[in-house]
């Protein structure tokens, strides 16, 4: 109910907000809603199913060239998005199927391998991508709609995220983070969960990385694949909550308000300081702010994973007469 | 016993297929199993009747958990072959074995931590809505006399807690056979005499039980065949009173 | 195509990979840690020791000793204070650790030595004929100490007893003490001699490399190649890969040019992967 709420004020806000804000306020929120829709989709591989996920940069910038190059050649920037989360979801699944198959630390180095590889890729073939210099596009007149783009993928995946943690399908997920071989040897289909899983969470990058690049009207392999990127997501999700339906909310607000502050005044810092954020993280609150929250039980913090217990706690219907299975 | 009560294990005439080999649930044929130079398991044969209580006993080093491990599909034997439910499981994984209609528990608990005790249950759920896992899981908790552990995170239980929940989440995929890795391992007198009152239910009910462990004690009061595995072969098979004054046993085991 | 030409050069190229990978290796192996630090220790490495010989002039010979002694010190202070508190939970939390320390040290190699490539011209300059061919001193001799330096410290972890207790632990992390040596003392000095592994690495490629902050990335990618394709856990296993990758990627980078041979590595690290993902000698991936 009170979560409800929140969302819809948010909402309402939202919606409100390009026709009243400023430029700055409007560039801002647009920043939020790329990196809302990255942490989620991060939380999704990286905070449900447990595998460490340090390539998704790579997903976001092969969808920002996929995108620039569709909208170099004419096509409309919302046709360009779709084909850019598409090929988010084309190159993730083959790389899903192989570098799932092996157990965590390969699958961090391998994803941390495929954004290096895909960044020289995208400064080799200057024939395609224009090398260093990057691609030039034509600005787009009005940014409404796009902002509106950008508002919906993200609280689609909130909404997505809130409804898989109140599914078995989200409990099995979790199962694959806690322990995989028993999961498996439980009966739960963990090889393609996880390769969905991951699949899932590629779409969303792609097509976020294609309207960044609409919204800069320009695309350069620095920008594409920055690891600053990579980092703030993860320090968000970190920092939130792994595995929770708000954690990567609250993280990315708090976050982003570091952002602010220090990107674009001193890059080196920010960077070191979303490293020690990680480290200060993982030392001392390991589960993040939203499960530190939920395990001192204030009555205002939303129970995780409530739907189930709601069922659970339901006045059962004694011995009530069932069909034979 | 009521009639919800009654289906907490499958007809097991539903599960049964054709084409078996040997004449049990379970066929064990001629396994063999080395690590390198040392012969871990050595041509072993059994036979697990279906609706019995079976035992494997051995020391430590007899090659009780391999021969586990080989049935529940983690390990590959080197010879031999598995027959479950009347299908050669030899080469399967263990989730296929899983939904070939048998369950398992783990010898040190596999519960997952970050997770309640019934969404530990729920999780493993499949082929029925959540409002049914739910249902099913409550009743197995009840079941088990575990319900009021609902809502504890996995990681809070006790040792013994978590055997009890083990073997509840093994039971939510309605298995006709039950494989218990070393139940009794560990846990107070009282505690492993409760598991093996719920044990007996479920034979009751039809429910095929295998376990290991070298509690020899509880062993030979609830099994109706005992095999002793001693230096990767079986030394003696039977009756419980048999097994028990067998010379050979009594040498390899005393 | 100049055949022994690009062999030797991939061969030269290896022996530095050997150094680098095997260090990152042995980590592993005791502690189930990739540290994927393991890189800008190499760029910390190749760093100072531009500041060392074009900075305060003196001789390289000075940087080959003091480097690996700075490296296992930065080495010991991330194994002390952060990855010793991690080591035995949760993998996810290990890698997201030595991530983030790979950033900062990297952004504060940046604010030390700024965002630039820097080389060392003139250190190691010249040539000399082998088999009928121009090989660059500095390659030489780079080759050679990498050599040493890894074979050496395979006959520590073979010959010694800390060396045996080294290689104990990695066979069985779950001991507790071998021989009266605590496991947190292997586990330390093992940190800190993968760390020196990793500074004698950089110390070495800063005479033919241009060094800069972000070389950790290029190289650090290279060791994880190295290790997944020789084996994780496996010291020979390195060694073996890290020869065999060195001379793929010399090939690959001539016959199909910069690009492509830059990622031909990684491609093969995923073929392994797919294909045999216990590597050629490795330990495989315990669950």
């Amino acid at each position: 109910m009170k979560a409800t709420l929140v969302m819809g004020t948010a909402c309402i806000l939202a919606a409100v907000l390009p026709f009243v804000g400023s430029e700055y306020v409007l560039s801002f929120t647009v920043q939020l809603y790329v990196f809302v829709a990255l942490a989620y989709s991060w939380n999704l591989i990286g905070g449900y199913a447990g595998y460490t996920h340090f390539g998704q940069v790579a997903f976001f910038g092969v969808g920002a060239y996929t995108g620039a190059l569709m909208m170099d050649a004419g096509f409309h920037w919302l046709v360009a998005a779709a084909a850019a989360g598409l090929s988010g979801a084309l190159l993730a699944l083959p790389l899903g199927g192989a570098m799932l198959r092996v157990k965590g630390p390969f699958f961090a180095i391998g994803m941390f391998g495929m954004a290096r590889v895909c960044e020289s890729f995208a400064l080799g073939f200057d024939n395609i991508t224009q090398g260093g210099t990057g691609i030039y596009l034509l600005p787009v007149s009005d940014l409404k709609p796009l902002y509106f783009t950008l508002a919906a993928i993200a609280l689609g995946l909130v909404l997505l995220t809130w409804r898989l943690d109140n599914s078995r399908l989200g409990l099995q997920l979790l199962a694959i983070r806690e322990d995989e071989t028993a999961a498996d040897a439980l009966g739960v289909r963990t090889t393609r969960l996880k390769i969905g899983a991951f699949v899932v969470s590629a779409i969303a990058p792609g097509a976020v990385g294609s309207l960044y690049a609409t919204y800069l009207s320009f695309i350069d392999p620095m920008t594409a694949f920055a690891p600053m990127t990579e980092l703030t997501t993860i320090a968000m999700v970190l920092l939130g909550g792994m595995g929770t339906v708000f954690g990567p909310l609250i993280g990315v607000l708090a976050m982003s308000v570091v952002n602010e502050l220090l990107w674009s005044r001193f890059p080196e810092i920010y960077l070191a300081i979303v490293g020690v954020v990680i480290l200060f993280v993982v030392l001392w609150m390991p589960r993040g702010i939203v499960s530190f929250l939920a395990h001192r039980q204030w009555s205002w913090v939303p129970v995780a994973r409530g739907s189930l217990r709601r069922l659970a706690s339901r006045p059962r219907i004694a011995a009530r007469p069932k069909e034979a299975h | 016993m009521s009639a919800q009560e009654m289906e907490m294990v499958a007809p097991a005439a539903t599960r049964e297929a054709g084409r078996g080999a040997g004449t049990g649930i379970l066929s064990v044929q001629g396994i063999g199993k080395r690590f390198g130079g040392l012969v871990a398991l050595n041509d072993v044969s059994l036979e697990v009747e279906r609706g019995s209580v079976t035992g494997v006993i051995g020391p430590n080093g007899s090659g009780k958990s391999t021969l586990f491990n080989i049935i529940a599909g983690t390990l590959r034997p080197d010879r031999g072959r598995v027959f479950l439910n009347g299908r050669d499981t030899t080469r399967a994984s263990p989730a296929e074995i899983c939904r070939g209609g048998v369950g398992r528990t783990f010898q040190i608990s596999r519960l997952f931590g970050e997770m309640t005790v019934l969404e530990n249950l729920v999780a493993i759920a499949h082929g029925a809505s959540d409002p049914e896992a739910v249902e099913r899981a409550l009743e197995l908790l009840d079941f088990l006399e575990v319900a009021h552990l609902r809502d504890k995170w996995g990681s809070e239980l006790s040792y013994g807690q978590r055997k009890l929940v083990e073997i509840a989440r093994a039971l939510m995929l309605r298995p006709t056979v039950m494989l218990l890795d070393e139940p009794f391992a560990g846990i107070n007198p009282r505690l492993q005499n409760r598991i093996v009152d719920h044990l007996e239910v479920l034979r009751r009910r039809g429910l095929t039980l295998f376990f290991i462990d070298h509690e020899m004690r509880i062993v030979l009061e609830i099994c109706h065949t005992v095999h002793v595995l001693a230096q990767g072969e079986v030394i003696a098979s039977g009756p419980a009173d048999a097994v028990r004054t067998d010379p050979k046993v009594k040498e390899a085991y005393f | 195509m100049p055949v022994l030409e690009l062999l030797i050069a991939g061969i030269l190229l290896g022996g530095l990979y050997a150094l680098m990978a095997c260090g990152l290796n042995l980590v592993f192996g005791v502690m189930r840690v990739i540290n994927f630090a393991h890189g800008d220790l190499i760029a910390v490495g190749a760093l100072t020791t531009v500041s060392i010989v074009a900075g305060y002039n003196l001789p390289f010979a000075v940087a080959i000793v003091v480097v690996p002694l700075l490296a296992a010190a930065i080495g010991l202070a991330m194994q002390v204070l952060v990855i010793r508190r991690i080591a035995d939970g949760p993998m996810i939390m290990s890698l997201l650790a030595t991530f983030a320390l790979s950033t900062i040290i990297v952004n504060v190699s940046i604010l030390i030595w700024g965002g630039g490539y820097r080389g060392l011209p003139g250190v190691l300059g010249g040539s000399f004929r082998f088999l009928g061919q121009d090989i660059a001193l500095s390659r030489m001799v780079s080759f050679l100490v990498a050599m040493a330096a890894t074979l050496g410290v395979w006959w520590f972890l073979q010959n010694t007893r800390f060396g045996r207790a080294i290689r104990s632990v990695s066979q069985a992390p779950e001991l507790a003490t071998i021989n009266g040596i605590s496991i947190d003392a292997v586990r330390n000095v093992t940190f800190a001699l993968g760390a020196a592994m990793a500074g004698l690495a950089g110390v070495l490629l800063a005479p033919t490399f241009a060094s800069d902050p972000q070389l950790g990335a290029r190289f650090g990618i290279k060791c994880f190649a190295v290790i997944i394709v020789g084996g994780m856990g496996s010291y020979p296993g390195a060694m073996l890969a890290a020869l065999l990758l060195g001379v793929i990627e010399v090939f690959s980078g001539y016959v199909m040019g910069q690009v492509i041979g830059s990622a031909i590595l990684f491609l093969i690290m995923l073929t392994v992967l797919l294909v045999r993902p216990r590597g050629l000698l490795g330990l495989g991936v315990r669950a």
